[in-house]
C-alpha cells in the first residue's frame, strides 16, 4: 500500500514539475495583463524601409477587439505588416504550448529574461520564438518569432511610461523578397539590373510603428 | 500670316480625318479603361504578390491615377502616330489634290505657307494632348476615384492621390514636347516625301526606329544624353522617388532644341524645293 502511495506521490509530483516547465510564470503573468485589455484605439505612423520601395509615411487608425480581427481605417492606401501589430500576444499564445527557459540577455546595458515559445500544436504558424521579457516591468522587450511559411521576422517595442503595458514604438523587421518580374505594364521601359538581381534574393525590411493615442478598454 | 494660319485651322477642323483621329484616341482610352477594370487587380496582385506575404493592404491602388498613368503609357506610343498621319496628311493632300500648285499661284510665300502649317501641327498636337487629359483624367477619376499612385521604375514607388495628379499633369505637360517633336518631324518628312502613303510609311518608321534606340544603350554618354531618340521618355522622370528636374530641364531643352531644327529644316527645304 505503502508502495502505491509513494508512487501516486511521485506521479503528481512530476506532473507539477513538468507543468512549471510548460508554462514561464512571467509570461504568464504578462499575458494576463494584455488578457485584461478588452479592447483598444490607437493612432499608428508608418514608415517603411525596404530598399526597393520608396513610400511615404502613412497614418492609419488601428482598431483591437478581445478575439476579432483587427480593424484598420485610412483616407488612402497604406501597407501594413501582418506580424507586428499583435501587441497583446494573441496570436503567439492562442495555441497549445512550452516555454523553455533560456537565461539573461542584456540590451542597451538592461538585462532581459529570455524565453523560448514552443509550439505544441501542429496549427500554430510559427515553429519557435525568442522573447525578451521586461521583468522590472513586465512587459515583452523584443521578439524573434520564426513562422513555418513566412520566415522570420523580429519584433523591438519601446514604451513611453514603465507602467505601460501597450508599445508606443515598435521596430518590424522581417525578410521580403525583391520584386522579380520586368513590368512593362506598369512602368514602360524600367530597366532591369540583372547583377543586382541575382545579388538580391531576400532583404531584410523594417516597419517602424510609431503609436499615439492610445484608448484602452480594460476588463472590468 | 495670321490669314494663312487661320485657313491652315479651317482645313484641318474641315476634314474628317481629324475627328476620327481624336474618336480613336478615345476610343484606345475606352479600351484600356475596360482592360484595367477587368485585369487590374490581377496585375497588381502579379506586381505585389511578394510583398502580400509581410503586408496587408488597405486601400484601392486600382484607381483613377493609376489609370492616367497606364493611358499615359499607351498613349506615348499611338498618340504620335495618330498626330503623324494627321499633321503629315495637312501637306500630303495638299500635294494629291494639287491646291498646294493653286495656293502658290497666289500672292503667298512658300516659307509662310509652310512656317503656318507647322504653327497648326504644333496647336493640334496642343488640343490633342489637352483631349486625351481631359477625357483620361474625368474618365479614370469617374469610373475608378481617386487614390494613392504606385508605379514601378527599378523601385516601387507610391505617391499619395494630391502629388501624384500633380506629378501626372507635370507628365502630360513634358510629353507634349515630344508628341510637338513627333508632329514636327512628321511635317518635315512630308516635305521630304511629298506622297502620302510614302510619308506616313517613313513617319511610322521613324517613331518605332526611336522608340527602339530608346532602349538601346549607346555606351556613350554624350550620344545617350543628347540623341534625340532617348529624350522622348522624359516624363517617366516625374514618376521617379525624387524628380531630376535638371534632367527634365536638360531634356526639355534639347527637345525644344530639335523642334526648331526639324522645323527650320523643314521650311528650308521646301523653299528650295520645287512644289510640282
Amino acid at each position: 500500500m505503502r508502495k502505491y502511495r509513494l508512487i501516486g506521490l511521485l506521479i503528481i509530483s512530476s506532473c507539477t514539475f513538468v507543468h512549471a516547465q510548460q508554462h514561464d510564470p512571467d509570461l504568464l503573468y504578462i499575458k494576463s495583463r494584455m488578457d485584461s485589455i478588452q479592447s483598444f484605439s490607437v493612432d499608428l505612423t508608418l514608415d517603411v524601409d525596404i530598399d526597393f520601395i520608396n513610400m511615404p509615411t502613412k497614418k492609419v487608425k488601428m482598431k483591437y477587439t478581445k478575439n476579432k480581427p483587427i480593424r484598420f481605417s485610412s483616407e488612402d492606401f497604406v501597407m501594413l505588416p501582418k506580424r507586428g501589430l499583435d501587441f497583446t500576444l494573441n496570436s503567439l499564445l492562442s495555441y497549445s504550448y512550452i516555454t523553455v527557459p533560456r537565461g539573461e540577455e542584456i540590451r542597451n546595458g538592461k538585462k532581459y529574461k529570455a524565453i523560448n515559445i514552443v509550439p505544441t500544436d501542429p496549427n500554430s504558424d510559427f515553429s519557435i520564438a525568442l522573447l525578451l521579457l521586461d521583468i522590472s516591468n513586465m512587459r515583452i522587450a523584443e521578439s524573434e518569432i520564426s513562422t513555418r511559411k513566412d520566415g522570420t521576422y523580429k519584433l523591438l517595442m519601446n514604451y513611453a511610461k514603465p507602467t505601460e503595458v501597450l508599445p508606443t514604438k515598435v521596430e518590424v523587421a522581417f525578410e521580403v523578397q525583391r520584386i522579380r518580374i520586368p513590368f512593362n505594364f506598369m512602368g514602360k521601359d524600367t530597366e532591369i539590373n540583372r547583377k543586382k538581381m541575382r545579388e538580391s534574393g531576400y532583404k531584410t525590411g523594417k516597419i517602424y510603428l510609431t503609436m499615439s493615442n492610445y484608448i484602452i478598454d480594460h476588463i472590468q | 500670316m495670321k490669314a494663312l494660319i487661320q485657313i491652315e485651322f479651317f482645313k484641318l477642323f474641315k476634314q474628317s480625318r481629324t475627328y476620327l483621329a481624336l474618336a480613336s484616341l478615345f476610343c484606345i482610352e475606352l479600351i484600356i479603361l475596360g482592360s484595367a477594370y477587368f485585369q487590374g487587380k490581377n496585375i497588381l496582385d502579379m506586381l505585389l504578390e511578394n510583398l502580400q506575404k509581410n503586408f496587408y493592404f488597405e486601400g484601392n491602388l486600382l484607381n483613377g491615377n493609376l489609370l492616367v498613368y497606364l493611358i499615359l503609357n499607351t498613349q506615348w506610343f499611338h498618340l504620335p502616330l495618330i498626330l503623324m498621319i494627321v499633321v503629315s496628311g495637312t501637306l500630303t493632300t495638299e500635294y494629291k489634290d494639287r491646291t498646294i500648285q493653286t495656293t502658290m499661284l497666289q500672292p503667298v510665300k512658300k516659307g509662310q505657307f509652310i512656317l503656318a502649317k507647322y504653327i497648326v501641327a504644333i496647336c493640334f498636337t496642343l488640343v490633342s494632348v489637352l483631349f486625351l487629359a481631359l477625357t483620361s483624367f474625368s474618365l479614370s477619376y469617374a469610373f475608378f476615384g481617386r487614390g494613392d499612385l504606385i508605379v514601378y521604375l527599378d523601385t516601387l514607388n507610391f505617391f499619395p492621390a494630391s502629388e501624384a495628379f500633380q506629378r501626372l499633369l507635370f507628365a502630360f505637360l513634358s510629353g507634349t514636347l515630344s508628341m510637338i517633336f513627333f508632329s514636327v518631324a512628321s511635317l518635315t518628312i512630308g516635305v521630304i516625301c511629298k506622297d502620302a502613303a510614302k510619308t506616313w510609311i517613313v513617319s511610322a518608321f521613324f517613331l518605332i526606329l526611336s522608340h527602339l534606340l530608346l532602349k538601346i544603350d549607346f555606351g556613350n554618354t554624350l550620344i545617350n544624353t543628347l540623341f534625340f531618340a532617348k529624350l522622348s521618355d522624359t516624363w517617366q522622370y516625374f514618376f521617379q522617388q525624387h524628380i531630376a528636374w535638371e534632367i527634365v530641364k536638360l531634356n526639355s531643352f534639347l527637345t525644344t532644341g530639335y523642334i526648331l531644327l526639324f522645323m527650320v529644316g523643314g521650311i528650308l527645304l521646301f523653299t528650295k524645293k520645287d512644289i510640282g
